[in-house]
């Protein structure tokens, strides 16, 4: 019942933004204003759409085939030759690609802007987050196949979860590993994560906990197969993406 | 006759902000401290080099160094720390250096102990060729526990090529349970910048900072250049059991004693011989500013990276055209360090697994990205190509392995690599590791060729013309000369 309210929830989104999802071989565009201005561009074969995955918080390698998860941004300018997704996540698969690089051609690119996701420095000084504290849950998202924690996605997300419990204080903490075991056909193919990396996740989500000063007494480290999709802000609406998932559960 | 007023009003402000009561000038000639010698060590020395003038500083006064643990002779050899980390050569060892000391002592000063300055213990020690990788390459010996002690890796090492005969027979190779890589003493000084530990997490392992288990603090990943040491202690201790053959530990007030000493050594460029001092017009080179600036700031968000160097992109009345040109030339050296975009790719710990794409559009700041330093403010481990094939320069001295990964391909590589030195792998044990070197600070450089890890860049042009094979970058001449001059400065 829970899994068919959250994929009505998804579905309710789902109106008003079309998602996409398919796999195929990035495209560089060398789209030079500044650093990290490059764009990356995705093709889906079956529409023959372009698209324009360049906002994803891990990028496209383009010796690799890619998953690429998205919502069409309204009003997105096509400052990079391809439909803006917005939000996006890009996957790399190990399918191997001939790599394909186009010049700018008149596309300008982005400027390089901090995500809104960015960890601060350790000299910035942080006010502990207002009690009162109560049991609720802390999620951390990964790319396909992947137990590595995303950069300036995963690792703000989980320094958001350890100032909140450094504060809390609570009396125990249960990381749950998810993957996304149940079959799915995109671009005409079976996809499945492997079971094993629900555990990968886990495991390294609870060894970070207590690399950030959580005891480690207090912390129980599970893991399942079969994830549901869950739609919570931090899964920027991408059902499919929220399956793979850890949940840090806080109790008191 | 401004050069020398600029050295000496650097000379004398810098006294007297220390409170110094001794200042020594060394000339170029043997500039080497002997393990043992007593010689106190003053708070500030002044060393000439190629470029101009080294300083090196000890914050908080002279140091008598006699029974001091970092130059005490110990072990069977009657090594050193002092040995392989030379104030004349910004605390590290330059080949130069190396050659003289051969020179000097007909081959027989520790600095040439079998267990690693030389190429493998088992050659004939008194003939020159067995200390070639030193002699020629300023390489040391690191022998590493091959496999792992504490992981189990997903690859395998073969060795293909043995020049040096320490990675294959009965006592030294994979098959016995090492492996031997050859690399450049890392600088010992300035580290509080190299220890700064800037952010909670390690982007490129997408993992918080390891913590030392000693003080449970998280470690910053900066100190060796394959990770297996994070702390100075940790340090010590795979010092001591190697480089200096000792059969027990440093105790801890040596222990105490070393981090003290090594907590308060400063060293930069001071002087250029065709700039000035390099804290004149406006410029904040040089060591005193290291030693009082705050260590650990990214570049991106704080001071920009080398624009201690800003002031002098305007001409100064009265200096030379061929003095204002060279800090000219500096200036958008530092310019061209920063803004000077290209295509970085295949680069393990750039292009993966951290997620900011294949190819990625960056400059050298990008890693190069602490304020002062040039080191990178995460954990610094990064594969260049300079060791593995087909990136690394041609190195017939020096050994070749095949790694084949036994689980994932490596992300770049694929699932059998060529190296001479497979970096932090040794450490991790992962293939995706293969090749990555940790970053190191640049300073000092003109008192210490050759560079990288494998010693491969025999001088600063050599290291801006690796990158430009690398990453067919584009730099003009005028853009190469620019770097090498700002290199040289610091």
């Amino acid at each position: 019942m829970r899994v068919l309210a959250l994929l009505l929830a998804f579905a309710v989104t789902g109106a008003q933004a079309e998602t996409v999802r398919f796999i195929t071989c990035p495209i560089y565009r060398d789209a030079d204003a500044g650093k990290k201005s490059g764009c990356w561009l995705a093709d889906d074969r079956a529409t023959g759409k372009r698209y324009d995955v360049s906002q994803a918080p891990s990028k496209p390698d383009w010796n690799r085939e890619v998953l690429v998860e998205g919502t069409i941004a309204q009003g997105g300018k096509e400052i990079c030759g391809g439909i803006v997704l917005e939000p996006v996540r890009t996957s790399i698969l190990p399918g191997a690609c001939t790599r394909q690089m186009l010049p700018a051609e008149n596309f300008t690119g982005r400027k390089f802007v901090l995500p809104k996701r960015n960890i601060s420095p350790l000299s910035v000084k942080r006010d502990p987050p207002p009690p009162p504290y109560a049991a609720r849950s802390f999620h951390l998202f990964f790319d396909f196949g992947q137990a590595f924690v995303i950069y300036q996605y995963d690792d703000y997300l989980l320094d958001e979860a350890v100032h909140w419990i450094r504060a809390a204080k609570p009396r125990a903490i249960t990381v749950t590993g998810y993957a996304a075991t149940s079959p799915a056909i995109v671009s005409g193919r079976t996809i499945a994560e492997d079971a094993a990396i629900a555990r990968v996740r886990a495991a390294k989500i609870g060894e970070a906990l207590v690399r950030l000063g959580i005891d480690r007494k207090i912390v129980t480290v599970k893991w399942q197969r079969d994830a549901a999709p869950i739609d919570v802000p931090e899964a920027d609406g991408l059902a499919e993406a929220s399956r793979r998932r850890v949940d840090i559960a806080v109790a008191f | 006759m401004m050069q020398l007023r600029a050295f000496i009003l650097a000379t004398s402000s810098f006294a007297a902000l220390l409170g110094a009561r001794e200042i020594a000038l060394a000339e170029r000639g043997d500039a080497w401290w002997t393990p043992g010698e007593g010689r106190e060590f003053p708070a500030q020395i002044d060393y000439e080099n190629d470029y101009g003038t080294l300083r090196v500083l000890l914050t908080g006064g002279p140091l008598a160094t006699k029974d001091h643990p970092f130059f005490r002779p110990v072990g069977p050899r009657g090594r050193a720390c002092i040995t392989c980390h030379q104030p004349a050569d910004a605390m590290s060892l330059s080949v130069e250096t190396v050659r003289k000391r051969w020179d000097k002592t007909q081959g027989k000063d520790p600095l040439f102990a079998a267990y690693d300055g030389s190429n493998c213990p088992t050659l004939k020690q008194d003939e020159r060729a067995s200390h070639s990788l030193l002699l020629d390459h300023g390489l040391i010996r690191i022998q590493r526990p091959w496999p792992p002690r504490e992981t189990k890796p997903d690859f395998t090492i073969e060795t293909v090529r043995d020049p040096t005969s320490c990675n294959s027979g009965g006592k030294y190779g994979p098959g016995a349970g090492n492996i031997s890589v050859y690399r450049r003493p890392r600088p010992v000084a300035n580290l509080k910048y190299l220890l700064a530990v800037g952010f909670a997490y390690d982007p490129k392992q997408g993992m918080p900072l390891p913590l030392d288990p000693e003080s449970g603090e998280p470690m910053s990943g900066n100190l060796m250049a394959d990770g297996r040491a994070g702390t100075l202690h940790a340090q010590m201790h795979d010092a001591a059991a190697t480089h200096l053959e000792l059969l027990q530990h440093f105790d801890r007030a040596d222990m105490a004693r070393i981090v003290d000493f090594e907590s308060r050594i400063f060293t930069a460029q001071q002087i250029d011989k065709r700039g000035g001092a390099l804290n004149a017009d406006g410029a904040e080179g040089g060591a005193e500013k290291l030693a009082t600036s705050e260590p650990g700031q990214l570049g991106s968000i704080g001071r920009a990276v080398w624009s201690e160097f800003a002031a002098w992109e305007t001409p100064k009345p009265g200096l030379t055209p061929e003095e204002n040109a060279f800090r000219a030339s500096v200036a958008r050296g530092a310019k061209v360090f920063r803004d000077k975009t290209f295509l970085i790719s295949d680069s393990a710990g750039i292009n993966s697994p951290i997620g900011f794409g294949n190819p990625v559009r960056n400059s050298c700041v990008f890693c190069h990205n602490m304020s002062q330093m040039g080191n990178d403010v995460a954990p610094g481990q990064v594969d260049l190509g300079t060791t593995t094939l087909p990136f690394a320069d041609p190195a017939p001295h020096l050994p070749l392995f095949r790694i084949t990964c036994t689980a994932a391909p490596h992300p770049h590589y694929g699932r059998v690599i060529y190296t001479n030195d497979p970096g932090y792998a040794l450490t991790t044990g992962r293939c995706a590791d293969v090749g990555k070197i940790t970053l190191q600070s640049m300073r000092g450089l003109s008192a210490r060729a050759p560079y990288f890890s494998n010693g491969s860049a025999k001088d600063l042009r050599a290291i801006i013309d690796y990158y430009e094979r690398r990453y067919h970058i584009g730099y003009t001449e005028q853009e190469k000369q620019d770097l090498v001059n700002l290199m040289s400065v610091l």
